[in-house]
Formats: C-alpha cells, structure tokens, sequence
C-alpha cells in the first residue's frame, strides 16, 4: 500500500485552485467555509480529501464539481475557469468532464440499474442505443453487478447502489470522478471494496479519483492525502 | 425525450394514491365539460330542428311590400324569379321552398287562441313529414284546401280531434277581418315553446285570407346541408340581392314580426327584402343557449381552479421529494431546459391520461342518458323544444374539451416546474427534505 503523498506529482493538471475563499451567510452572519485555498490535482491522481466534519470538505469538492462557485479566487477544471463560465457552460463541463459519486448514491429511484448507468451518456447525446447499452454492460459487468441491469435502485443492497453510482459516474469517460463520502454509509466490509474498486479503475484506467472521507482505512488507500482543518489544508 | 418520459410515467406510477387523487378529479372536470357541452349541443339541435320545421329556414327570405308609407305587409312579391335565382346562387341549400306567414285566431265552440299560420306546399317539404311525429291524422291532409294541422296542446286547449272545423280569423293590411272553416286533418306532438303558437295550412288557404296574389309569398326558407354556414350564406345572399338590384332592410337579429311596427314607421313604399338566418329568427330563444353556456364556463372554470390548485400543490410536493434528485440530475449534466421538462411532462401526462379518460366516460355517460329518454320536466320541455333530455356529442367538443383541461393544467405546472428547474444544484444537492 503506498504512503499517502503531501504533494502532487508532477503531471497534467486537471483541478487548481488558486485562492479560494468561500463564506456561507447566514443570517448576519458570515461563515468562512474555506479561506485562501490553494491545490493543484494532477490527472490519474487517487487522492483523498481529509478532515473533521465542518473542515470545508464538501465545500471544497462543490467548487471543483462545479455545482457551488467560489465567494473569492480562482477554480480551474479541465482548463476552464469555473467562475468565468454560464449555468449551461458549467452544466456540459460537468457533463462532459466530471463524474459524481455520492454518499447516499443518489440514484434516480424509478429508473433500472442499467438505465441509471445510460442516463449520462443520453443527456450527452450522439451516442447510439447499441453502443450506450454495449458501455454500461461492460461497466456494470466490471463493478460486479453484471447480472443485476434491470433491478431497480430499491431493489439493491446499499454497496450494490454504489457499485451502479460508480459505474455512472465513470460512463461518460470523466477527466475526473468526485465522491463525497463514499463509504459512509456502508458498512466497514462494503465500504472497503467500494475503495478499492474505485483504485482498480483508477489504475486500469488513469481516472482521477477525488473523494472524501474521514474514515482512516480508507484515507490509506490514497495516493495522497489533503488534510483540511477550518477550511485551509493543514501543513 | 424518452427517457425523461419513462421518468415521469414512473414517478407517476410510484405515487399511486396521488396520481389517482388527481386524476379523477381531473377526469371528473373532463366528464362534466363534457356532459354540458353535449346537453347545449342537444339543446341546440333540438331546437334547430323544430325551429327549422315551424318557424324558419337556416336562412330566410322575407321582406315587408308597403302600399303607403304607413301600411306593411310582410310578404315577398313576384317571388319565383327570386327562388329561381336563389336556387343557383346557394349550391349548398338542400331545399328551398316558399312559405306564407300569417297570424290570426283559431276558434272552437268551445275556446279560442291566438296563433302564427304558416302557409305551406306539404308536398314541396318533406322534412315537415320526416320531423313532425303525428299523434292523430294524416299530414297529407293539408293538400286539401282549408284544413289545418294543430299541435297537441292547442288541440287539447281547443278540445278538437281531427275531423272537427275551426274559424281561422286574421287582419288584413287594410284593417278587416277575413275568416275561413278550416278542418283539422292533423294533430302533432308538442315540439316546445314554437309548437304553442304555430299552425300548418296549405298556402292556398292563407293566400285566400290575407288576400293575396298567386305571385306572393311570406319567405323564402333554405335548408342548408351545414346549418353553421348559415350567416357565411345570408352575408353572401344580403350582397348578391343588392347587386341584383333589391332594395334590403338593415341587417337586425330579430323575428319579422318584431320588425313590423319598425318598418311601418319608416318612410318608404314598394317592396324591401330581408336576409336572416334562424338565430335571427328565434333571437328569443338563443338565451337559453347563452344560459347554457354561460352556466358551463362557470361550473368548468370553477373547478378548473380547484384541479389547476391541486395539480400544483402536488407538483410543489413532488418537487420538494425529489429535491435531491434534481440536484443529482443537475450535477451529473443535466441543464434547466430538460429539468423543466421532466417536470412538465409528468403534469401532462396526468392531464392528458386524465382527461382522455373523463373525455371517454363523458361520450358514453351521453349516450346513456339518451338511451335512458329522461323525460323533461313540462317547462323544460317547452323551453329545450323536446319531451325528453337529449345530448348531442360532438367530437369537436369532445377534443376540444379534453384539449383544453389538459393545457390550462399544463400552462399552470410551468411555474413550479421553472422553479424545480432554477434550483441552485449545491442547495438542492444537500437538501434534507
């Protein structure tokens, strides 16, 4: 098991944050969530964010994920500056560049395992059925819920879920897979698996991989890990 | 498309409890529309029909003739020619006969009443045959001269069977009474409101009390194949006649004989020619279609509300669910546009399932009630001109109505599916329902 790395290697860079400040507003009041941020992610990182609950870890991964934008600073994804771009230009980089797994693997309830895996690539468009259905039977095959396409999110175990959350959110080809809390609500077993199925992708595939967690055994699976304390990373 | 399609179809299916809720009640709004579209159109067409056998063509020719200034006679003189023309001019008329009209009192040994004559050729319509249902006699009667058909309620009012004779007592133009024994020869069911004040006799007998000449008549009445064109064709007649060189009265939605005292005030002679259809014709009468209708739009509008709220409350439920999911959508790449839609799909299929739904049980909850003959009540009778209920479905309504509750409930989920769709994706990502 490799130690976890303090700095990136040196590589393309898929993720960089320059500054990065955000505040949430509550009331009168202001609450700094993360303050004067600074990270570069290079591709076919497995890195880990790290931290107490409230230490700005989903923050962080909102801002990278394009789905938050930041109060203060620069965020650059897959060359883009997030902060310069329109909902719909966000939207399509999401698309296109970036994969979400979720913590409580917010699959669509009414749609199949299969047709949760295809949904992705329906919205991206220009991709024929046989060829869509051909990816998600590998993908599916390749998480180990091969026989399982036409099973709905209820009718699935909770790492079962995830396996169907993981290969959606690798069907696109992302540049890079976000997972807040992966493992949370699994149990320690599942949870295991979950991580290292995500490291097998990483390294067969050279997805980058950021995920959060405060789970120890599964921050040691990373090639790196980023320690967030009051929303800076801890020296 | 499709997809989002699926979606909505499921997340439909998996509220059942709600989905039903709404449905029906949708289906109910539907049924009703439905319902009271076909009585008005029922009502309509009943009274069409019996308006159109006693009292008036789909589009009348009629006119006033004035010796003097101060006298008017409502008669069309030297009309063959003008038949003729008519007949040439107006392709889509299915028949174009001429009849005499006349108003006098009927008198028995035993009570009098006051009626309107319509001098008829019986031979020359035979949609009299085909509409009039004989209870007594025989309508061929009316080939002899001076005999009369009577409806049922002046018979009875006038205690005479067929075989029985009557004085016909009418004003001339010039101020005299004329009187003639007419036999009854007939004696048909009451056809409403125009049944109590109208008689049939041939026109000869009517020529010979008013004392009129063989080359005049009261009006001339087309049938037309589609009844709805009849003011396009009284427009186009009113133009043809004037360059035809007939003088006309100004157009005015009234009965002829509403417009006689008008027309004796004014200062002209000689022959003027009037073009009407048979809404002018009955004016009168058409408020209870307008009552109808209006009765309809409120009742529909009303629980139109009430549904449109419904549906909207339950699309504000469904989005506040589904929160979450919306910002999964969203974080995996899916734009407003489609956000919108998936939500505006769900409300249209409830709409559209719903209403084609209502809209079927609306067309056989119709033709129950016809089946069932509901008799009328005897001042509904008179007013609807029928004994029994009768509906009319009309596909054209039928879709309409359908079309209609579908899109007002459509238009109406657009603002809270706008709403799903501005959701920020980091808010509703994190929300916590």
């Amino acid at each position: 098991m490799p130690e976890p790395l303090s700095e990136p290697p040196s590589a393309e860079r898929i993720v960089q944050l320059e500054g990065v400040r955000k505040d949430y507003r509550l009331g009168a009041v202001v609450v700094p969530a993360l303050r004067a941020l600074d990270l570069t992610i290079s591709r076919g990182e497995f890195s880990a964010i790290a931290g107490p609950s409230g230490s700005g870890k989903t923050t962080l991964l909102n801002l990278i994920g394009c789905v938050d934008v930041a109060t203060a600073g620069r965020v650059t994804v897959a060359g883009q500056e997030t902060g310069q771009l329109s909902d719909r230009a966000l939207t399509r980089l999401r698309l296109f560049q970036i994969g979400f797994i979720f913590q409580s693997f917010n699959l669509v309830p009414v749609l199949t395992a299969l047709q949760n895996i295809e949904f992705p690539l329906l919205l991206q468009g220009g991709i024929g059925r046989a060829e869509r259905h051909e990816r998600v039977r590998a993908l599916l095959a390749r998480v180990g819920l091969g026989d399982h396409a036409e099973h709905r999110p209820g009718e699935l175990s909770g790492g079962q879920r995830q396996r169907v959350a993981i290969a959606r959110a690798l069907v696109t080809r992302p540049a890079l897979v976000l997972a807040d809390e992966p493992t949370a609500n699994l149990d320690s077993k599942t949870g295991g698996t979950i991580i290292e199925l995500m490291q097998q992708l990483n390294e067969q595939d050279g997805t980058t991989f950021l995920f959060s967690t405060h789970d120890q055994q599964v921050i040691k699976h990373a090639h790196r890990v980023i320690r967030l304390v009051d929303g800076q990373i801890a020296a | 498309m499709s997809r989002l399609l699926l979606i909505a179809a499921r997340n439909l299916l998996q509220h059942r409890g709600r989905t039903l809720m709404l449905g029906s009640a949708i289906a109910l709004v539907t049924l009703l529309l439905v319902l009271l579209t076909s009585v008005s159109r029922g009502v309509q067409d009943t009274m069409l029909r019996a308006a159109t056998t006693i009292a008036t063509g789909h589009v009348n020719i009629a006119g006033f003739y004035k010796i003097t200034s101060g006298q008017a006679a409502p008669v069309v003189t030297r009309y063959e020619p003008l038949v003729k023309w008519v007949r040439q001019e107006v392709p889509e008329a299915r028949l174009v006969v001429d009849r005499l009209r006349g108003w006098g009192k009927l008198i028995s040994p035993t009570a009098s009443v006051q009626v309107g004559v319509r001098g008829v050729d019986i031979d020359a319509e035979p949609e009299l045959a085909r509409v009039l249902s004989i209870v007594q006699g025989d309508l061929r009667g009316l080939r002899r001269p001076n005999t009369a058909l009577l409806f049922a309620k002046q018979a009875e009012k006038l205690a005479v069977r067929v075989g029985d004779t009557l004085t016909l007592s009418a004003p001339t133009v010039r101020g005299a009474n004329n009187a003639v024994d007419v036999e009854v020869v007939a004696i048909a069911r009451n056809l409403g409101l125009l049944s109590q004040f109208n008689i049939f006799a041939p026109k000869q007998t009517v020529r010979e009390i008013y004392l009129l000449k063989r080359d005049t008549t009261g009006a001339i009445q087309l049938l037309l194949r589609d009844p709805s064109r009849a003011a396009g064709v009284a427009e186009r007649l009113r133009a043809g006649l004037t360059r035809q060189g007939y003088r006309l009265l100004d157009a005015q939605a009234e009965p002829f004989w509403m417009k006689i005292p008008i027309v004796t005030r004014e200062d002209w002679t000689g022959q003027k020619l009037d073009v009407t259809t048979w809404r002018d014709e009955l004016a009168m009468l058409t408020w209870i279609l307008t009552a109808f209708d209006t009765v309809t739009v409120v009742v529909v509008g009303i629980l139109l509300v009430i549904i449109v709220i419904g549906v909207m409350n339950a699309l504000w439920i469904s989005i506040r669910e589904r929160t979450r999911e919306i910002g999964t959508l969203r974080a995996i790449g899916m734009g407003r546009g489609r956000v919108l839609l998936m939500f505006m799909l769900e409300s249209g299929l409830l709409a559209l399932g719903a209403t084609t739904i209502g809209a079927l049980l609306g067309v056989a909850g119709a033709h129950l009630l016809n089946a069932a003959r509901i008799e009328l009540s005897p001042g509904f009778a008179i007013f609807l001109m029928s004994d029994t209920l009768q509906l009319a479905v009309w596909p054209r309504a039928v879709v309409g109505a359908a079309a209609l509750i579908s899109g007002v409930i459509t238009c109406f989920a657009l603002y809270p599916a706008y709403r799903a769709a501005r959701l920020r994706p980091v808010l509703a990502l994190h929300d916590v329902g």
